[in-house]
């Protein structure tokens, strides 16, 4: 489990993300993306329709015990990370679109989690002690809403200032990753390493299948490939961190121990996964634009740019 | 060519009256840049309601700002520098090479402060093309950019350039924004090349000009560097391939730049409002179109100065037009078609536009037709060449837009349009531009035989074909140099063969124009396999070789090859037949297009 401070400094470290997430925006990143409403509900769609199911279905058909399959629902409950964007960024995707359906998934956060997390939990016939009050969750999101539109207004106000706070946010994103890691697995290692296989497959499937999935629901809901690319990773690519910060609000002792398990492991592991992805999606954009630009004259011999 | 009727006529006179142009320009009201730039920026700093004289802003929107009195100030100590660290005289040549900063006002208002002759040149220049245009001006001294100072050596062991300054992107930018920028640049990005050769950075040289000033008796000193210059002194060195593709200094005195800022404000005048306007510099600067309209001509009237350092991609610009109250743009074709394909532009253009001008290329009039939709305000294209500074025509703001046109000569211009047998065409006709004008060069620096070519009585041969209708409106016909025009940048296709032709595989090369939706035109080289040479010749290898001796905007974006060139009884090659084959393989695919 983590220690009060430790708790308090990754509080401290998701406001800070969430700062820059807010400097990474204007109103009007917002209004432009609902002139054009389906790629925010085709992310949506993935985001609380694909993964929260998946969450379920994966501690299902691994028959976890409670602990586990509250941390795999939650994890599948959550918004997508901020991580995501500077994937989408290196993997040549659509930026613009990534950063709006992060921002968009952690604003609606605030009624889907609960709502999603009470459905799942009672379908999995999980017992109230390991319950997830839609309180802790609010509260968590509400504070960490508030600096995402100090944010928002200080990048109007500011640019110097906003951008500076853009770019802390997003070395933050991977840092408190680290961070994580850093704090819990050395204090959990003989926890890890009686930690089944079948736990090992659901983090990594969690996030793997995720991708798959959001990429097939992207193409079947007519996204061109490059959007599609993105909209994967952003399935994929949970908020592992604030997941750590509402099981921590809501659990202690041995019980935040166990649930911990899972968001940690999941934070770790998607880094990884996302990363090999990335180079992959960058090879194919490559690709394709390579093929794009021989298209355009066939009679001719052209030469790339 | 036969003697020019001594009173020319303007038709276009009842147009200057009825959009409210004043037909005849005052009186220089300064003798010399040093002073216009000195009374403007005075002026400016107590008058204009700009929150900044220069301001340059990056991709994710940090910005940096200088004001008018600032950029006075620092401009008078690289002045000093100049002159007295430096010890240039009047008249010698200093070139600047840098994308669109802070750095660009301070330096290039210092150097025609000192009375020195300014060489902008392309950043994006191959050390061979550096070296050609340095050795040809005989460049003293060279203001460049950091991010390129590797390819220094070779150039300086080539050519007489004795003094380096190295500036920065983030140049002037407040401090925390300024490291991260550089942190960027050298850490992530890798473009910091590390500087092997003596140089000095420009906080340096303005602080050793500073003390140099203060020694000889304060700031009021630096006025004695240009109370002496006269208005046909030169100001400028801009090279140009002209009519013939060889790349020339057109020279470039005082009074042409003033003047033409004048001719610029005399047709922009009704859209613009003193020490109220906020211009958009999207377009670089060392190009003369920016370096006059923007520089310069916004100067005059105390505008806050929007500096993009790279405006490719397009998106760079969105935080500049998200965050200042754009009132107006320059820019060319592909610049403007570029942002109506932007979603950001489209759904929010700025809202403070009042007007913009289009030049460089011929404004395609479905982009014309859609900028005025979208942003609801006119959008004008002009014509020119370096050669006159540039402004020749220019189409009014107000009024119907003509389409295709490129409008009426500026005031105190004289046009002529001669034919194939030097007499004036009649009226209707198509002929060649003739210039005469205060916009029209001195010269070509060093090159008599080329001067003479087209500087005839006064009177510059543009090698463009036009007709003019009763009105005074003119319409480009056709181009009789065989110029390539890509985004708005002359491409000289004789200068791309003999870099081609140095190839062992290539026999011949001949080197064309195509259309192209994005940048109006493109370059395609059609080459020939050497029997002699073993390897195949490949497209890849072409385009690789021209990389290496070739600014990007002058490397083919086509490769065809060929067993043979058409060509002439006496053997010289016929572009005449490429183009006609690339003209015909165009509307061929038109055609293929349409049909399904």
């Amino acid at each position: 489990m983590l220690t009060e401070f430790e708790t308090q400094l990754l509080g401290l470290m998701m406001m800070v993300i969430m700062l820059g997430m807010g400097a990474s925006l204007t109103h009007r990143d917002f209004l432009i993306a609902f002139r054009k409403p389906k790629g925010v509900l085709v992310g949506l769609a993935c985001q609380y329709g694909i993964m929260p199911f998946l969450g379920f279905t994966l501690a299902m058909l691994l028959n976890f015990p409670p602990a586990l399959a509250v941390g795999l629902i939650l994890m599948g409950c959550m918004p997508g990370g901020t991580t995501s964007n500077i994937f989408a960024y290196f993997s040549k995707g659509v930026l613009a679109l990534s950063i709006m359906m992060t921002s968009i998934s952690t604003l609606v956060a605030l009624v889907a989690v609960p709502a999603l997390l009470a459905f799942y939990t009672g379908a999995a016939g999980i017992g109230s002690e390991f319950a997830v009050p839609a309180s802790n969750v609010a509260q968590v999101l509400v504070v960490l809403l508030v600096p995402t539109i100090i944010g928002m207004v200080t990048r109007k106000l500011n640019p110097n200032i906003g951008a500076t706070m853009e770019l802390i946010g997003s070395f933050m994103g991977i840092f408190v990753i680290l961070f994580l890691i850093v704090t819990w697995v050395p204090r959990n290692h003989m926890l890890l390493a009686a930690t089944p296989f079948s736990v090992y497959f659901a983090v990594i499937g969690l996030g793997l299948i995720g991708m798959a999935l959001g990429f097939w629901l992207a193409r079947l809901l007519r996204q061109d490939r490059s959007r599609s690319r993105t909209i994967a990773l952003e399935t994929g690519i949970q908020n592992g961190p604030l997941a750590v910060l509402i099981v921590t609000l809501t659990f202690t002792g041995t019980m935040q121990q166990d649930v911990l398990l899972i968001p940690v492991l999941y934070s770790l592991f998607i880094v990884i996964t996302s990363t090999f992805v990335t180079l992959a999606f960058r090879r194919i954009a490559d690709r394709e634009a390579l093929a794009r630009d021989q298209a355009k004259t066939g009679s001719v011999l052209q030469a790339g740019r | 060519m036969q003697h020019p009727p001594a009173d020319t006529p303007r038709p276009w006179a009842a147009v200057y009256r009825e959009v409210g142009i004043v037909p005849e320009l005052p009186p220089l009201s300064h003798p010399n840049l040093g002073a216009f730039i000195h009374d403007a920026c005075t002026r400016w700093a107590r008058e204009s309601k700009a929150k900044a004289a220069f301001t340059c802003v990056v991709p994710n929107g940090m910005n940096g700002s200088l004001g008018f009195a600032q950029v006075d100030e620092l401009s008078d100590y690289f002045a000093a520098y100049l002159r007295e660290v430096l010890g240039l005289h009047v008249g010698d040549r200093v070139a600047v090479q840098m994308p669109n900063g802070l750095s660009y006002p301070v330096v290039v208002f210092g150097i025609l402060k000192a009375g020195c002759v300014l060489v902008n040149t392309n950043p994006l220049y191959t050390p061979a093309e550096m070296v050609h245009q340095y050795k040809d001006a005989g460049v003293k001294a060279l203001v460049l950019i950091d991010m390129f100072a590797d390819k220094l050596p070779s150039v300086l062991a080539m050519t007489t350039v004795k003094h380096v300054v190295l500036a920065g992107v983030p140049e002037f930018f407040p401090t925390i924004p300024k490291l991260i920028i550089r942190g960027v640049q050298k850490v992530w990005a890798q473009v910091l090349p590390p500087v092997t050769v003596p140089h000095t950075r420009l906080a340096a040289a303005l602080a050793q000009g500073r003390a140099a000033l203060q020694k000889a008796g304060g700031r009021v000193h630096a006025q004695n560097y240009w109370k002496a210059i006269q208005p046909h002194e030169l100001a400028l060195l801009q090279y140009t391939g002209g009519t013939t593709g060889v790349s020339k200094g057109a020279m470039i005195s005082h009074s042409n730049l003033l003047h033409n800022v004048q001719q610029m404000l005399a047709m922009g005048g009704t859209h613009m409002e003193p020490g109220k306007e906020c211009v958009l510099t999207a377009l670089p600067i060392y190009h003369i179109f920016a370096f006059t309209a923007n520089l310069l001509g916004f100067l005059a009237i105390g505008a806050q100065n929007i500096l993009i350092p790279s405006p490719r991609p397009v998106q760079n610009l969105q935080r500049a037009v998200e965050n200042y109250p754009i009132t107006w743009m320059t820019g060319v074709n592909t610049l403007y078609n570029g942002l109506l394909n932007e979603e950001w532009f489209v759904a929010y253009p700025p809202r403070k536009l009042k007007a913009s001008i289009a030049g460089g290329t011929s404004l395609h009039s479905a982009v014309a037709k859609r900028w005025r939709e979208v942003t609801q305000t006119p959008i004008a294209e002009g014509y020119g060449l370096t050669e006159t500074s540039p402004v020749v025509s220019f189409n009014p703001l107000h009024g119907e837009p003509r389409l295709g046109s490129i409008g009426i000569p500026a005031p105190g211009t004289d046009i002529r349009l001669v034919g194939e047998d030097g007499q004036d065409v009649s009226a209707g006709q198509a002929g060649e531009i003739y210039v005469r004008g205060p916009q029209v060069m001195q010269g070509y620096w060093h090159q008599p035989a080329e001067t003479a070519e087209v500087l005839r009585d006064g009177w510059l041969a543009t090698g463009d074909v036009a007709e003019m209708d009763e009105k005074g409106f003119m319409h480009i016909v056709d181009r009789k140099k065989d110029m390539i025009l890509v985004s708005g940048f002359n491409v000289y296709p004789n200068e791309i063969e003999d870099v081609i032709a140095q190839m062992d595989a290539v026999l011949e090369v001949a080197v064309v124009g195509t259309p192209d939706e994005k940048t109006g035109e493109a370059v395609r080289a059609y080459v020939v396999h050497n029997p002699e040479h073993e390897g195949a010749l490949q497209a890849d290898a072409v385009i690789a070789h021209c990389r290496k001796f070739l600014a990007p905007y002058k490397v083919p974006k086509s490769i065809v090859i060929r067993e043979e060139l058409p060509k002439t009884a006496v053997g010289k090659v016929l572009r005449k037949n490429l183009k006609a084959e690339v003209k015909a393989e165009w509307q061929a695919q038109l055609k293929a297009s349409l049909q399904h």
